[in-house]
């Protein structure tokens, strides 16, 4: 009797302090970003291009630059998503096609980063001769959210219970009347919840664009498709490797906390959306 | 306002590709030939609004390749070019433009330094690479185990230096206990560490990363000093260059131009090289 | 009229979904068909020790060697902690509190991985290399480490899910019978979870292999096999890292290109197994990106 309550006391502890380590490192990450960021950040330093390699200036062009791509990586990703979506709910009937649908969507979001940034290398960059561009650093970004976008499209058309298809069926609507005026604005509202927290993921990737999207210095906003444009986090990159220049590092810490700071704002606006779609 | 969301999105990207285009030259290459060519493309933007300069890093490997793949049109390197290069792009007659010098400085952690170790044979310094040697101790130094960093395999600082000091460019160091790739990050290893040796360009010497002096044959000292690389007695020299396809011309001509000029030199002086004589 | 509409609403998500096919099947023939020269030229030899590009030798043992050492350090160090972590957010926290502390937690999986990676290079190393009297603080184990912070968020939430989800009669039931939490956490909660958990660890373990940014800076990226093998206090490459260093300098068509390509093709296809086996065991459950 005493010995199981020993156990469960030690077990209790241990749970506990697992817990404690985690909230730890938290604490830790944002307290070191935050604090090491915040020396970093001014009105100049948000507002002015880079200079002397990162370690002076500011990261007006590194902001531009993945908002610019992004952006570009929610319209091309967005459409596609949500008809993926509504064909796999809608149209995929017999278990055995909807089961490779998901195989599909599931391998694609398992594929590692640096994976897309060779593929993007070798099939846009060399086959197609693009180029190192900013725009292609769109389409592997948007290839590479796509089944986030897809997952929550599908299940926001997918709660919409199937006695509204039928009544409306029984009507005389034509399908495709049915998903446009039903299916299709409550898949754009799972579409929109994936798409900023896909967004979330986007921004932050470095090794999809190392190779294809972006340049050290001397980029402006790109005026073409076929340009490179400078990232956020690229730039952390290059400046996380002179990590004992002092001024560079603090701009490191500086980018990065932008950096996080956007994050942030894509991933719980789009848990905002989502919890004003369901109380709708 | 779903609709009005996706009207403001087309309407950027409409926005975005209707823009004025400007002339672009793109350039990409060695950390070492950077900080000149970075700077002097700022400066030259200034005075001639209607180019861009985009700068790209990655090693003198990078350069070559994306010259030779046509994705750049403006090499940097810091050391020459390989048969395998050459043979790699048979058709392109790659131009080399010599724009400063530079020396390859054997440094160690400014522990080492001030524990006495300032000089090394070439000798000395193949068998650390080598892995022949392990320990300080073995080279007059303090009881500590040495940090061989060496750098990844096409950069051009360690073809210079491993020719000199191996003899072969492409030489294989066993002894290596890293491999790092640009200039900052392998100061910056050397920096963090008691106990490193590694290989810098002559700019990249501080307070806490210090150059070794060489010994040649006949047992002077060579210290890594500017006088010392103009005159051509230290050892481990290289041109700085950039390479074209082919003769420069227009806007490219004109930023070469540029930077082998009176003002374009100013900026290979103060990056830390010794400009090139004209 | 809305017969036009109609079949042009077909064929719009009939594109869409051929797109999303057409991206993985062609990401899949690029990395075989640009590995083909490798495995042509060098066959065998691509999997032995030594990768020295100037004379040709690619062999990817080391980094194959160094991707399951570092996965498995940060899976040894992130399951435990994981699974106990999101014990007590699902078992021992106030209900009330669980939702806005998981999200909390959800927050570490925000950071983008080269963000991880300053981290790790400003702090880690030099903690690292501090505490052990290392040469350097660019080891195995710094990545390995780096790692399991950064899967952690999976775990968590993903094992908290599965307990959370388990009906409450089984856990009254339990304590009607006068157990211990403990006990009831062992042999009632556990069990019935545990297909779920594998799911997690399935999923943690596919995106620790293709983890890039932070270990390629931490890793010390040197192309050997540690001596003894077991040491993980010293440097090492895994495939990410090396694809991560080396893959510009290479040139599109060569065989040392074609070798990177083909480290590419086994990743994605160990990443693509295990997706399979996770899908597999969360097949009820439809989620990705918590």
């Amino acid at each position: 009797m005493n010995s199981r309550k020993t156990i469960n006391s030690i077990f209790k502890n241990a749970v506990r302090l697992s817990f404690i380590f985690c909230a730890g490192i938290l604490v830790f990450l944002f307290g070191t970003i935050i604090w090491k960021g915040s020396a970093a950040i001014s009105l100049d330093f948000l507002t002015k291009p880079t200079e002397n390699f990162g370690a002076a200036g500011g990261i007006v062009h590194q902001i531009t630059g993945s908002l610019l791509m992004i952006l570009t990586t929610a319209i091309i990703s967005f459409p596609i998503a949500l008809g993926t979506a509504i064909y796999r709910s809608e149209y995929l009937k017999n278990p055995r096609s909807q089961n490779m649908a998901d195989t599909l969507i599931f391998s694609l979001n398992g594929i590692p980063s640096i994976i897309f940034g060779i593929f993007g290398l070798i099939f846009f960059v060399n086959i197609l001769g693009t180029g190192v561009s900013w725009f292609v650093g769109s389409i592997i970004l948007a290839m590479m959210i796509l089944p986030t976008l897809v997952l929550s499209a599908y299940q926001s058309v997918n709660s919409v219970p199937s006695i509204y298809r039928e009544s409306a069926l029984a009507l005389g609507m034509t399908k495709w009347k049915v998903i446009s005026t039903v299916l299709l604005p409550k898949g754009i509202n799972g579409a929109i919840t994936g798409l900023l927290i896909g967004i979330a993921r986007a921004i932050g990737e470095t090794a999809p664009i190392m190779f294809i999207a972006t340049a050290f210095s001397g980029v402006q906003f790109p005026t073409t498709l076929l340009q490179p444009v400078s990232a956020l986090p690229t730039h952390i990159l290059s400046l996380a490797q002179q990590a004992t220049n002092p001024a560079a590092l603090q701009n490191a810490w500086g980018t990065s906390m932008v950096l996080v700071i956007l994050v942030v704002l894509f991933s719980t606006s789009g848990l905002l959306v989502r919890l004003r779609f369901q109380k709708k | 306002m779903k609709i009005k969301f996706i009207l403001f999105l087309s309407c950027t990207t409409f926005c975005l590709f209707s823009c004025t285009k400007k002339e672009s030259i793109t350039i990409s290459g060695s950390t070492t030939v950077l900080p000149v060519i970075s700077n002097a493309a700022n400066a030259y933007k200034n005075t001639h609004t209607d180019v861009n300069i985009i700068v790209n890093a990655g090693g003198s490997g990078v350069g070559m390749n994306q010259l030779g793949e046509e994705k750049t049109s403006m090499g940097m390197i810091s050391r020459d070019i390989t048969n395998a290069e050459k043979e790699k792009y048979p058709k392109t007659n790659f131009k080399v433009i010599a724009i400063g010098k530079d020396a390859v400085v054997a440094v160690v952690s400014s522990e080492i330094y001030d524990a006495g170790i300032t000089e090394l044979t070439l000798a000395q310094l193949a068998a650390v690479y080598k892995g022949e040697i392990k320990n300080w101790k073995e080279l007059g130094g303090p009881d500590k185990e040495i940090l061989c960093v060496d750098k990844e395999a096409a950069r051009g600082t360690r073809h210079v230096f491993m020719e000199i000091v191996m003899g072969d460019k492409e030489a294989e160091a066993p002894g290596a206990d890293l491999v790092l790739g640009s200039n900052n990050e392998e100061q910056t290893s050397i920096v963090q560490s008691d106990a490193a040796i590694g290989m810098l360009s002559n700019a990249w010497l501080n307070d806490d990363v210090k150059g070794l002096n060489i010994k040649m044959n006949d047992s002077i000292f060579i210290e890594p000093s500017l006088a010392n690389i103009v005159n051509g007695t230290y050892p481990i020299t290289r041109n700085l260059e950039i390479v074209t396809r082919g003769e420069p011309k227009g806007q490219l001509k004109e930023f070469i131009d540029y930077v082998l000029g009176p003002e374009g030199q100013k900026f290979v002086e103060e990056a830390g090289y010794v400009k090139i004589n004209r | 009229m809305s017969k036009l509409t109609g079949k042009i609403g077909k064929s719009y998500v009939l594109t869409s979904i051929i797109i999303s096919a057409i991206v993985i099947v062609l990401v899949f023939i690029i990395l075989v068909g640009n590995s083909w020269q490798a495995v042509s030229n060098l066959g065998w030899n691509l999997f032995s020790l030594r990768w020295n590009a100037p004379t040709g030798e690619f062999g990817i043992l080391s980094m194959c060697y160094g991707t399951a050492i570092v996965t498995l350090i940060a899976l040894l160090l992130a399951v435990p902690l994981g699974i106990m972590t999101a014990i007590f957010t699902s078992e021992m926290l106030p209900s009330k509190l669980r939702i806005p502390v998981k999200s909390l937690l959800e927050l570490l999986a925000g950071i983008p991985s080269i963000i991880y990676g300053l981290i790790g290079i400003a702090f880690f190393a030099i903690w690292l290399q501090d505490l052990f009297q290392l040469q350097s603080g660019r080891t195995i184990l710094t990545a390995g480490f780096l790692l399991a912070i950064m899967i952690l968020p999976t775990i968590i939430t993903l094992v908290d899910d599965a307990l959370h989800n388990i009906p409450k009669q089984y856990q009254e039931a339990s304590m009607g019978l006068g157990l211990y939490k403990y006990e009831i956490i062992k042999n009632t909660l556990l069990p019935i979870a545990k297909a779920d958990i594998y799911g997690a660890i399935l999923l943690a373990f596919g995106r620790a292999l293709g983890e890039t940014m932070a270990v390629m800076l931490v890793i010390g990226s040197i192309d050997k096999i540690p001596s003894p093998f077991f040491n993980v206090l010293s440097p090492g490459q895994t495939i990410t890292s090396k694809l991560g260093r080396e893959i510009a300098e290479t040139s599109f068509g060569s065989v040392h290109f074609s070798a990177m390509i083909f480290m590419g093709l086994i990743l994605f296809t160990l990443v693509f197994i295990i997706t399979l086996f996770s899908q597999r065991a969360n097949k009820k459950r439809i989620r990705l990106y918590e």
